[in-house]
């Protein structure tokens, strides 16, 4: 969602004679480079719960961050106002940095994002502002959620379902003279739906977001979060805990994506690789999985959660192409990381809100399709583990070694998937997960769901893959 | 210096209440939060960030006509707050009504969080350090120029580290005359070592700590500790699955006690979402664990006189002998399933040590066996069945000694089985944390490898 250049100039009090000279008194102590970011963020959020919507509310969350470049290191400073008098305060804090002198870094000379947003380029068009609508109008989506889920399952106890929902204007400016603007919705919906069975008691969970607007609260939408939120619910019941230890792992298309984000997405921002701490910090170029495999971390997807017009550098949202033919091709950039390599930033310079600095994140990280049919993955595993809902993961940097929990999923046995299993977590290194990739079928999935990385800051994030099979990985259990 | 929260905002408050109660809020609970942190980070021996925040918010919980919602803003000029107060009731007006939603009895409220400085968590320290004195107190910590002599079968490649100081000022007002302020200092150091081995693997890990007073802050060393807990990693060896001795360092034992912390919400309670349900009076722990929240120790990390709804804290039981004591239960969890009120959550959670060990020596001495913790790698928890599994790194333990670091393993379990198999504690739980657990020992957990 793209408004005009005078909307931003008049949501935060500025104009380009001000931006100019706020970079100036930035860069008075001797910075290379400065940057502006202002923010005006409004949050709104529904709460279901035991039949009713009765909580609720709206929060605004307003001001600019000041960015000082001194070569490679930064000072930061923000403002809750943009009254003159607070951003110079903001600046001349920022400027500091400028007394550790460093190197200079060209940081502006690569980045061809000069122009002026393009609203026909939009990767996020709103149908119905979250803003201009009542709270009131969204209360009937919640409600009928709740009876869809309740008609579904008779097992039903409690369902908790919430909306949560943000418009963020950002007006971005530097010392190359780049000025871009943006407006960023997104829209969650999440559901927690408790199911009881006797004296077994089960909970399941499942959630849906994009970059769009309240044209998502749609019937279709209640029929796809009901649909996910019972499906599996009695293999859930019966499910147990399989016996722990290294098996091969067939990873189900879409939310496996996990294993891309954590496995090597954050091991390839570019931040660690430049400080020299992560796994992959001198594999540029080299075969690190099988040839045949594409891994990418996309910024234009329309809709999704990860998308972006322009990161919060103002680095044009793009496509990047981590992994060709199963060679290291590109870190994830921002400008001090690119500068630092000689390359274009990626657009992968983000930050959760004016109060950071940017940092290399990712967006959509996925894998392209392969050749194989899922069933084949499967059916060429004598013992292993079908896994096809998560909850969180993690990673070690230096050492690669990463986490996926795994919320439910079966036993492979000679090639059939048989008792279903549930609350695991799996284990593996990133470098040797991803060169025991044995097959990659053609049915890459998107995963929709509300994907949520916090590396330092918390960033929206999508992530997605085809369903793959994995050698060997390390598999909790009794 | 009077902390952070100057007479305007306050008044500002306070104005902002009654305006609400003018607009037609039958009830108004306002928070008032202002927090200022400095930063300043290393990399590799130079100062590679430094950072200046400055924060300010307004949090209206408002009750209209049988209805509740809660809203913030940071933006604090009195016009714009009169519209959206005015904004605020009106979508309040919108949601269903909950005859449960109310502010808490004043009975139950704190009286005696006058100033915010009661529990002597303010260290006027920090009004008084520049930006030179906080760039040496970063320095003072590192291990970088000691480089070569830390060169023993490792190099170390990547050292980052932050000092940070801050204030936090919260003040509580209700319609029903509540005052309720909280003022603390924090200052923090932590350092992250990443260190190379003769073939090329990378190993990483921290060290930190942080006090609310400036004197009391561990410097010294912080930086050679997270180098030494690298270099120790370097060579972990495959250990077959099977059950061993579970031993976790009093750095990370808290993640064991979360979960159940959690389970004895009331919200989790309410929902059934909890594998603690039905569990209040009942042994369902072993005779040797008891567990008590002490929020009102002066001068303590974490310490609070009132919850986030303005009520007293006090010193509560939360498991003893075994016996679940209490759980944590607001005003509106109580009204809405007539059990007794609490408080909204655990403060300073404290684990009484069992066993008579002081240090973690002793325990593993004593245990003889198993495998020490030293951290957690990813995992989670099922809420509804308390079953569990996490990554752990850590070290293969033989005749009470370390052997050698152990790589990709994995715990399994229930959390109330787990907890069944408690052996004993050490005595080390470390004071910048607010949950003070020290290393515990249990028998006979699953291992993954």
């Amino acid at each position: 969602m793209i408004e005009s250049k005078s909307y931003y100039f008049n949501t935060f009090h500025v104009d380009e004679a001000t931006l100019e000279r706020l970079i100036q008194e930035a860069l008075h102590g001797g910075g290379s480079y400065a940057d502006l970011y202002f923010e005006n963020t409004t949050y709104g959020n529904l709460l279901l719960r035991d039949g009713a919507v009765t909580s609720g509310g709206n929060h605004i969350d307003f001001g600019v961050g000041v960015r000082v470049l001194s070569g490679e290191k930064t000072g930061y400073a923000y403002s809750e106002s943009t009254a003159w008098a607070d951003m110079l305060s903001c600046a001349r804090a920022a400027a500091l940095i400028a007394e550790s002198p460093s190197e200079v870094s060209p940081y502006g000379s690569k980045v061809p994002s000069r122009g002026e947003p393009n609203p026909a380029a939009d990767r996020y068009p709103v149908k119905e502002n979250w803003r201009v609508l009542p709270m009131a109008s969204y209360l009937p989506f919640l409600q009928k959620l709740e009876a869809e889920v309740k008609r579904r399952d008779a097992r039903v106890e409690k369902v908790m379902a919430n909306l949560a929902f943000q418009l963020s204007d950002i007006l971005m400016y530097n010392s190359s003279r780049e000025l871009k603007w943006d407006s960023r919705p997104m829209g969650s919906v999440s559901l927690t739906v408790v199911f009881r069975q006797g004296q077994q008691v089960e909970n399941k969970s499942t959630s849906r977001s994009f970059r769009c607007g309240a044209e998502m609260l749609s019937g279709s939408l209640i029929e796809a979060l009901a649909s996910d939120v019972v499906k599996g619910i009695d293999e859930r019941f019966a499910a147990k805990r399989p016996k722990g230890g290294q098996m091969s792992v067939v990873m189900g298309a879409g939310a496996s994506g996990i294993l891309l984000h954590e496995a090597m997405g954050h091991a390839f921002e570019a931040d660690f690789n430049r400080k020299g701490t992560s796994i992959f910090a001198d594999k540029m170029g080299r075969q690190i999985c099988p040839k045949g495999i594409q891994i990418i971390d996309d910024g234009t997807l329309t809709g999704n959660r990860g998308a972006l017009n322009y990161d919060d550098e103002g680095i044009p949202g793009q496509k990047t192409y981590m992994v060709e033919d199963g060679v290291l091709t590109s870190y994830l950039h921002d400008r001090i990381s690119a500068a630092h390599y000689g390359v274009r930033p990626t657009g992968n310079g983000r930050r959760e809100s004016f109060r950071y600095a940017p940092l290399p994140r990712m967006r959509a990280t996925y894998m392209e399709s392969g050749e194989a049919k899922a069933e084949d993955l499967i059916s060429a595993c004598k013992k292993g583990i079908y896994v096809d809902e998560f909850s969180n993961g993690q990673v070690q940097i230096g050492e690669g070694d990463f986490t996926f929990y795994v919320k439910s999923g079966f036993l492979i046995e000679d090639g059939r998937l048989t008792q279903p299993v549930k609350d695991i977590n799996i284990i593996g290194n990133g470098p040797e997960a991803l060169s025991d990739i044995r097959g990659v079928a053609g049915d890459l999935a998107i995963d929709p769901g509300a994907w949520t990385c916090g590396k330092e800051q918390s960033v929206p994030v999508s992530c997605g893959i085809p369903t793959v099979l994995i050698g060997g990985l390390t598999v909790g259990g009794e | 210096m009077d902390a952070l929260l100057t007479a305007e905002e306050i008044a500002l408050a306070r104005h902002c209440l009654q305006y609400a109660q003018k607009q037609g809020a039958s009830a108004v609970r306002i928070t008032l939060t202002k927090s200022l942190l400095n930063l300043t980070g290393i990399l590799n021996g130079e100062v590679d960030k430094v950072a200046h925040a400055l924060d300010r918010s307004l949090q209206l919980q408002l009750f209209v006509d049988g209805k509740y919602g809660a809203f913030s803003s940071n933006r604090l000029e009195k016009e714009g707050l009169e519209g959206f107060v005015r904004d605020a009731i009106g979508t309040v007006k919108m949601l269903e009504p909950d005859p449960c939603r109310t502010l808490p009895a004043p009975e139950r409220c704190a009286r005696d969080a006058r100033d915010g400085k009661e529990l002597a968590l303010y260290d006027p320290a920090y009004e008084n350090l520049s930006a030179q004195d906080r760039k040496e107190l970063a320095l003072s910590s590192m291990a970088w120029p000691q480089k070569a002599s830390l060169e023993q079968g490792f190099t170390l490649i990547a050292e980052e580290g932050e000092y940070s100081d801050s204030v936090f000022d919260s003040l509580t007002l209700d319609s029903q005359g509540l005052h309720a302020r909280h003022t603390e200092t924090s200052f923090e150091i932590g350092y992250e070592s990443t260190v190379e081995d003769a073939e090329g693997n990378h190993y990483s890990s921290f060290w930190w700590d942080a006090a609310p007073r400036l004197k009391d802050l561990s410097l010294e060393g912080c930086a050679r500790k997270a180098c030494e807990k690298a270099a120790a990693q370097i060579g972990p060896q495959s250990v077959p699955s099977g059950k061993y001795t579970l031993i976790v360092d009093s750095e990370c034992s808290s993640k064991l006690l979360t979960p159940v912390l959690s389970a004895l919400g009331g919200y989790s309670l309410q929902q059934k979402n909890s594998f603690l349900a039905d569990s209040l009076g009942k042994k369902l722990f072993p005779e040797q664990l008891s567990i008590v929240d002490k929020p009102r120790t002066v001068g303590q990390t974490g310490c609070r006189l009132f919850d986030s709804e303005g009520v007293a804290t006090r010193e509560l039981p939360i498991i003893e002998r075994g016996v679940v004591k209490n759980w944590f239960i607001n005003t509106y969890i109580a009204a809405k399933t007539g059990w007794e009120a609490s408080v909204e959550d655990a403060t300073r959670v404290v684990l009484e040590p069992v066993g008579g060990c002081k240090t973690q020596q002793e325990l593993l001495e004593k245990m003889q066996d198993g495998i020490l913790v030293t951290g957690f790698n990813g995992g989670n928890s099922n809420p509804a069945t308390g079953n569990f599994s996490y990554g752990i790194e850590g070290f293969l333990i033989r005749g009470g000694k370390a052997v050698h670091p152990v790589r990709e393993m994995l715990i399994t379990g229930n959390f109330l089985s787990l907890w069944s198999r408690l052996a004993a504690t050490a005595d080390d739980a470390r004071p910048c944390l607010s949950k003070c657990i020290p290393t515990l020992a249990f028998t006979g957990v699953d291992f993954s490898a």
